[in-house]
């Protein structure tokens, strides 16, 4: 093999993927795909009612068999997902509801029957009595003293509050006091592919299999094993392909604890797809913030403090494993992103309402922080009479402050913000869209300019997790290298691919030290049965951590391969090099493959005292400082605002990242993209509504409007790459980034567009008729009350 | 999500239909291209005991060229019309319109005559029908009859159908060669429902001139003399002709209260205008 | 049984009627690169080939296609179109999980073969009922163009309408006549559903979703007005749809009442508490009912005051009325659609009960009483009004 076309496949390359070809012909296998003998479908009982004593369910007679209800599931325990945060108050997430239901689409029983169909028929004739009690739809009201209670026993609806103070009060006589309140919508994160289960009890190896689309299968299992009372080696969990997951499918369902409880019994697998009205309405929620945020700066914009108070609508119960506190605890210590200020204040609340969990979505918390940060921000350049970018290159933290620790004591790796942000404004050419300004549009529309920076914090490890206490905490991390008879390796790693293209990226790393061909090299992963253990794929960790792991799993192998190969030689290990996946020496070379064959096939070659592991190793990786490596972007906007029927158009978006060395430029780049999708959709189409008694008002894709091909630009990207000195490689994690900022660079840039009108948007989404309302009430001030929210909406 | 479990029946001729669907005993549903349908069986809004596909009716299938009209089958789909398979009339106002029509898979089975009678406010044949001044032909156990597309309508998801009655054609007329019309319609997304709908016709040789506030909650609003609103034939820049004001007044006369949807109205049907020809 | 050619196979399977292309595709054929993402036609995941052209399958009854061409992915391995496809979309990293993708190339086939010469913005308007979570579609887009354009250039011409050249559905008209099975359906939850009806729990605090005030003169002396409320077979005779079980006893009725608008039909089955206040001449009506179908259920409250008019021996009507729907039905936001048949159903109401009271008034008997109008096309033109006021409420009661 050429060394030249070796280095085309290693760390730094833009291979085409492996997974590719199997995708593009129908031919991956989802968890719908799997196909068993005997096996039954489940439809489940779901409640319609978002809050109400469950008074009976009563399944038809003839039919009692096919139904599982909660009565039946003697020794199953409701699902726990405890913080170690002072004063947080747990719940208990029943597996099937009996004493209360508190949300609609909570679970009451499950129907079995020969296909999806006649599970529904048999749901449908499920008798529910149900006695509605007032929901809680409201985070803000839940919090007041006569709310109806989700949890009687908690005597308030607030799961945690949390408080930090950072000498506010030396702020407080700042010239410029900017205060807003900011919302940002309940979301779906929205896979295309669903949830699903199938599960089945397998007699030889007297173990319950779920085959399941999940992000992180190992902490399925602890949390199934633990909730059914088995012990983690009778629970297998098998992760097929995932057709997206963006933080959904790392949670336990309880619909995954009712398969496996049934599957145990029934002597037949069973399988539960999600559909999308379930999906919508019932499971996957997330994001619902309520900022009320103050900023204090002097004249030059220079920031003096930030105060705020942060709400976040947890929904009805702490989900596993990531609580309830997911997002409102980390608020607080992210708020102050990449700005070094002197003063900080912030409150948090997680507050119970009589709606879907909340769940994690791509960039959790972050997305909501930098659209409540950025858009007071520019309300301050504004006040100030500066350029936003002005107001931010005065705050940003420099690149010489680096490693920089902020006033949550984050610890910054590495970087440089104010080059970011000064090449966005280059490209997006604010001086242009200035000049066109003061030209106007034909049209009539009104043309904005907008950014944004953030900082995504990606692989954080136990010492921030600890503190949290929540069930799984990270902080190391896996992988075992192992090379096969034909000097083809096998990579085994617990985290679980659902689109980052694990199945390239990681034999690229194992390439980059072996040198072995990455068609020969096979990524097993999604199956507990036969990877090491592992928190999973979250939290943009999985470069870091899991690519850590396999480079050192790889040079592990390599070690005693070059052993093998000197032997072979016939000179000492310390006279010959790996490259290019051939052991040379001095004076001649073994490739990997006779290296490997002699280890399976010829031992009798090998020296006596030969390594007995041989060409197999499982070796861990823990970055060298585990408080994450710190990747960030800058993003730039330039809107069309049609100020008669509130459409807003994106004319141009700039992003500039940096994630250190990058693995896959063409990944990364798609992960951006994606990414920008996703926070095009919060930023202008996606929203769960419910009404005041708690009816999920979104149930299809023709109420939750997804972002299409018309609605999302092609964006210019520009990279840099500053290294992170924690990682192998440099790299850092860049899987949430695309969709944190693109809220808030959209929003300043729809406020710049209105500013003549005197017209500000302070909610996700900025929906047409929320541009109208907000510019009806700065226009008409006298004909609609909008007094009391200063022309904002 | 899936469908309660029906009966299906397959008539050859409308006959046929109109001998089961007349039985008030049972849900009896028509099944054209199942484009709205087909998503609320799924999610079981729609609870038939029977659903009749009258797709296999080689008459609804069928375009009549007739002096002065066209009559289109019921079950021609809107990518027929955006195709060209159906020579158009209307001086490209409905190859136009139906090629707008949700997505193309959805076009590839969605039925012009399923569309007007699912009678979804926001939907775009209902419209641009009105505008145009078609009609449709009903068949039923009394015999034909026939109506304008605009009083089809009767309100949201409701149309003029009479116990047994079939929806055969939608006839739409042949335009003058200097007839002008206009297709607006304000959505938030690519193939999402319109929330607001302006279309107009003017065509001077039939002294025909109308206008259509669409998307409304209920049927649309139609002006059928429409001259003083939006000016008079003639005018090379339409728009310039038209009164938004008297469109407000008449709008809110009709009971649309609220001034933002007003005013999204009012500017659908002046892009419209402005936009003649065009969607 | 049900006859289709599928990847130019011929298939002949057993399947129910309500059983979709893609599930038959899926669970009986075992193809399934299929995927199902939405189930009502809005994803796209699903679309295959129906006789050439991209439908959705999700949306398409098997039994629509009998006699009909159906070409899935795995029908596609050969394809010179969708080979070209898939490695620009490899080139291009135009997939990421890889569902939405069998979909996409269906269509976006569909895009190459028919579009001569299209920009980047008609790709884009063209795929849009394909959605992708996660690539941005940058990649797909681009993959489109770069196809669309090597073709062209090596003379290849685009086809248009992709070769159809009949009318009607695709998949359609293929297959003689079905006549129905007349097999006894399953009967739904309806003995039981009325053996449980809802409760209606005496609950202060609950307010309605929706609420509607209206108030109307008769010409008759507030007494017999009020009198009249008291009789409730009356009162809900008026309303639309609705009937009794019986008489009322201790302010206490059992009835249902039939709501059907376009294809939905909704048999609410209830009970109904009447409070009357004597001295104030105010009265509540708490309703509560379980449609038999869809597990759906809704609450209403009528609150009436019976006042002197203006004239002396007339009666001032202030009505407020106010409801909430749950479970399926309530679960959209086009919520428009749903709540205006609420909406109309409320103005039927009034206008009948206007007309009984003046009836009455006017000397009339309960058995010679006006026939209550029913919910059609006479009362629409009110329902706009009412849907107006309806909305004007929400907006003025939904925010804080």
């Amino acid at each position: 093999m050429a060394i030249a076309e070796v280095e085309k496949q290693g760390v730094g390359v833009s291979m085409l993927r492996k997974e590719d070809d199997r995708l593009l012909r129908g031919r991956g296998q989802f968890v719908g795909d799997v196909r068993l003998a005997g096996m039954k479908d489940v439809a489940f009982v779901r409640s319609p009612i978002a809050h109400a004593r469950v008074k009976g369910v009563h399944p038809p007679e003839d039919l009692r068999s096919q139904v599982v209800t909660a009565a039946d599931l003697e020794g199953v325990k409701p699902i726990r997902a405890v913080s170690g945060l002072a004063g947080f108050k747990p719940s208990d997430q029943p597996v099937l509801a009996f004493e209360k239901v508190r949300q609609v689409g909570e679970l009451l029983a499950m129907c079995v029957a020969d296909t999806r169909a006649a599970a529904e028929d048999i749901a449908a004739r499920v008798e529910l009595d149900l006695e509605e009690l007032p929901a809680v739809h409201d985070m803000i009201a839940a919090r007041d003293k006569d709310a109806p209670l989700l949890h009687e026993d908690w005597g308030d609806n607030v799961f945690l509050e949390t408080f930090v103070d950072v000498n506010i009060e030396a702020a407080f006589d700042a010239p410029i006091k900017i205060t807003r309140e900011i919302k940002t919508a309940r979301q779906s994160m929205a896979p295309m592919e669903g949830r699903g289960t199938v599960a089945y009890w397998d007699k030889r190896m007297e173990q319950l299999v779920l085959i399941s689309g999940s992000q992180m299968p190992h902490i399925v299992r602890t949390g199934l094993a633990e909730c059914l009372g088995l012990g983690q080696h009778q629970v297998r969990i098998v992760s097929p392909d995932v057709g997206g997951g963006f933080g959904y499918k790392g949670i336990l369902l309880p619909e995954d604890i009712c398969l496996g409880w049934y599957a145990m019994r029934c002597g037949h697998p069973v399988r539960w797809i999600e559909d999308r009205r379930e999906h919508l309405t019932a499971g996957a929620n997330c994001r619902e913030h309520h900022y009320v945020i103050t900023a204090y700066a002097d004249r030059d914009g220079k920031l003096r403090g930030i105060d705020c108070e942060a709400t976040v609508d947890s929904g009805a119960y702490s989900s596993y494993p990531f609580s309830a506190c997911l997002e409102a605890a980390q608020v607080a210590s992210i708020l102050p992103g990449p700005y070094d200020f002197p003063s900080y204040r912030c409150r948090t609340w997680s507050v119970a309402t009589n709606k879907c969990p909340i769940l994690p979505y791509r960039g959790v918390a972050r997305t909501g922080v930098c659209y409540a940060l950025e858009l007071v921000l520019d309300a301050v350049a504004r006040e100030a009479g500066l350029e936003p970018h002005e107001v931010r290159l005065k705050n940003l933290v420099q690149p010489d402050q680096m490693p920089f620790d902020n006033i949550t004591r984050k610890h910054f790796d590495s970087g440089d913000y104010p080059e970011a942000l000064q090449r966005a404004i280059e490209a997006i050419d604010v001086k242009a869209i200035r000049e066109r300004q003061k030209r106007g549009e034909e049209n009539g529309r009104l043309i904005g300019v907008g950014h944004s920076i953030y900082c995504e914090q990606g692989a954080h490890g136990t010492s921030v997790y600890s503190g949290w206490g929540i069930p799984m905490v990270p902080g190391h991390e896996q992988a075992t290298a192992r090379m096969t008879p034909d000097g083809g390796l096998e990579l085994r790693v617990g985290v679980h691919s659902h689109g980052q293209s694990m199945e390239t990226t990681l034999p690229q790393i194992a390439h980059e030290i072996l040198g072995i061909d990455i068609s020969k090299i096979k990524l097993v992963h999604g199956d507990t049965e036969y990877t090491p253990y592992s928190t999973g794929s979250w939290g943009s960790r999985c470069a870091v951590m899991a690519g850590g792991a396999v480079a050192a799993a790889s040079r592990d192998v390599a070690s005693r391969a070059r052993k093998i190969g000197a032997h072979l030689l016939q000179v000492h290990v310390d006279d010959v090099e790996l490259v290019g996946g051939r052991v040379k020496g001095p004076s001649g070379s073994v490739s990997l493959e006779e290296i490997a064959h002699t280890w399976y096939r010829l031992p009798q070659n090998l020296p006596d005292d030969v390594d007995p592991r041989g060409l197999e190793g499982t070796v861990g990786h823990k970055p060298k400082r585990d408080t994450g490596t710190f990747s960030y972007a800058a993003h730039a906007a330039v809107v069309a605002v049609d100020p008669e029927n509130g459409d807003i158009e994106i004319l141009d978006y700039v992003i500039v990242e940096d994630g250190g060395k990058l693995i896959n430029p063409m990944v990364v780049d798609g992960q951006i993209y994606g990414g920008l999708a996703q926070g095009i959709g919060t930023a202008l189409y996606e929203e769960m509504n419910f009404d005041s008694s708690g009816q999920p008002l979104a149930s299809t894709f023709a109420d939750y409007l997804l972002p299409g091909p018309t609605e999302v630009p092609a964006p210019r990207l520009d990279h840099m790459e500053t290294v992170s000195p924690y990682t192998e490689f440099g790299v850092k994690g860049i899987g949430e980034g695309g969709a944190i900022a693109p809220p808030a660079a959209i929003g300043n840039a729809v406020n710049d567009a209105l500013k003549d009108l005197g017209a500000e948007l302070v909610r996700t989404p900025m929906t047409p008729r929320r541009v109208l309302e907000a510019i009806f009430a700065a226009t008409n001030a006298d004909s609609q009350d909008h007094s009391d929210r200063g022309g904002r909406t | 999500m899936k469908p309660v479990n029906f009966d299906y029946a397959r008539p050859k001729d409308v006959a046929g239909v109109i001998s089961l669907i007349g039985d008030e005993s049972r849900v009896v549903k028509i099944l054209a291209g199942g484009q709205s349908l087909g998503p609320m069986l799924n999610m079981r809004l729609v609870q038939p005991d029977l659903v009749v596909d009258i797709t296999g009716i080689e008459e609804l299938r069928q375009v009549e060229d007739r002096a002065d009209e066209v009559g289109i089958g019921g079950c021609v789909t809107h990518s027929d019309i955006e195709d060209l398979r159906v020579a158009d009339v209307t001086r490209g106002a409905l190859p136009k319109v139906a090629a707008g029509i949700a997505y193309r898979a959805v076009r590839n089975r969605g039925t012009i005559g399923g569309s007007i009678t699912h009678a979804d406010p926001s939907a775009d044949w209902i419209s641009i029908l009105s505008a145009i001044g078609a009609t449709v032909t009903l068949r039923g156990p009394d015999g034909v009859r026939s109506l304008a597309v605009e009083d089809y309508m009767l309100g949201a998801l409701e149309a003029d159908l009479r116990l047994g009655e079939l929806l055969v054609s939608v006839n739409v007329p042949k335009l003058g060669p200097a007839a002008r019309w206009g297709y607006y319609k304000s959505c938030r997304k690519t193939g999402e429902f319109a929330h607001a709908i302006g279309a107009f016709l003017i065509d001077p040789d039939r002294d025909v001139c109308r206008a259509v506030f669409g998307a409304t909650e209920s049927k649309p609003l139609v002006v059928s003399e429409a001259g003083d609103l939006i000016g008079r034939t003639g005018e090379r820049d339409l728009a310039q002709g038209f009164d938004s004001r008297r469109a407000d007044e008449l709008i809110r006369d009709n009971g649309m209260n609220d001034p933002i949807d007003r005013q999204i109205h009012v500017a659908a049907l002046r892009r419209a205008l402005e936009q003649s020809g065009t969607v | 049984m049900v006859q289709i050619t599928i990847n130019d196979r011929q298939v002949s399977g057993e399947c129910e009627p309500r059983t979709h292309l893609a599930d038959f595709l899926r669970e009986a054929e075992n193809l399934t690169g299929t995927h199902l993402g939405c189930e009502h036609g809005v994803c796209g995941a699903c679309t295959v080939l129906v006789d050439g052209v991209p439908t959705r399958s999700c949306i398409t009854f098997a039994h629509a296609c009998e006699g009909a061409r159906v070409t899935t992915i795995e029908g596609l391995d050969e394809d010179e179109i969708a080979a070209e496809l898939r490695t620009a979309l490899s080139k291009e990293h135009g997939l990421q999980c890889g569902y939405c993708t069998p979909g996409m190339v269906v269509s976006a086939r569909d895009i190459v073969l028919r579009m001569e010469a299209p920009s980047e913005h008609d790709i884009r308007v063209a795929l849009s009922g394909n959605l992708c979570r996660c690539t941005g579609y940058v990649g797909i887009v681009r993959a489109v163009q770069s196809v669309i354009e090597a073709r062209r250039a090596r003379g290849i011409a685009a086809v248009p309408g992709g070769g159809r050249d009949r009318l009607g559905p695709a998949g359609s008209g293929h297959a003689g006549a079905v006549q129905e099975n007349k097999r006894e359906r399953a009967a739904p939850a309806e003995a039981a559903a009325a053996t449980r009806a809802a409760q209606v729990s005496r609950d202060d605090n609950w307010r309605p979703q929706t609420t509607l005030e209206d108030s109307f003169t008769v010409s008759h002396p507030p007494e017999v007005v009020w009198d009249f409320f008291g009789r409730v077979e009356e009162v809900a005779a008026c309303l639309p749809g609705a009937s009794l079980q019986g008489a009322a006893e201790d302010g206490h009725v059992e009835g249902q009442i039939k709501v059907k608008v376009g294809p939905i039909s909704a048999e609410f089955q209830g009970v109904a508490d009447i409070t009357r206040d004597e001295t104030a001449k105010a009265g509540t009506i708490d309703g509560a009912g379980k449609d038999k179908r869809s597990n759906s259920a809704t609450r209403g409250r009528i609150r009436y005051v019976v006042r002197e008019g203006d004239r002396p021996g007339e009666t001032l009507v202030e009505l407020s009325i106010g409801y909430t729907l749950s479970g399926v039905l309530a679960q959209f936001s086009r919520s428009g659609l749903v709540q205006d048949v609420a909406g109309r159903l409320i103005a039927v109401f009034v206008q009948n009960l206007e007309a009984r009271l003046n009836h009455e008034a006017g000397g009339g008997t309960k058995e010679t009483a006006p026939e209550s109008a029913a919910l059609d096309a006479g009362s629409l033109m009110s329902s706009v009004v009412i849907g107006q006021i309806k909305q004007f409420f929400a907006r003025l009661l939904g925010r804080r």
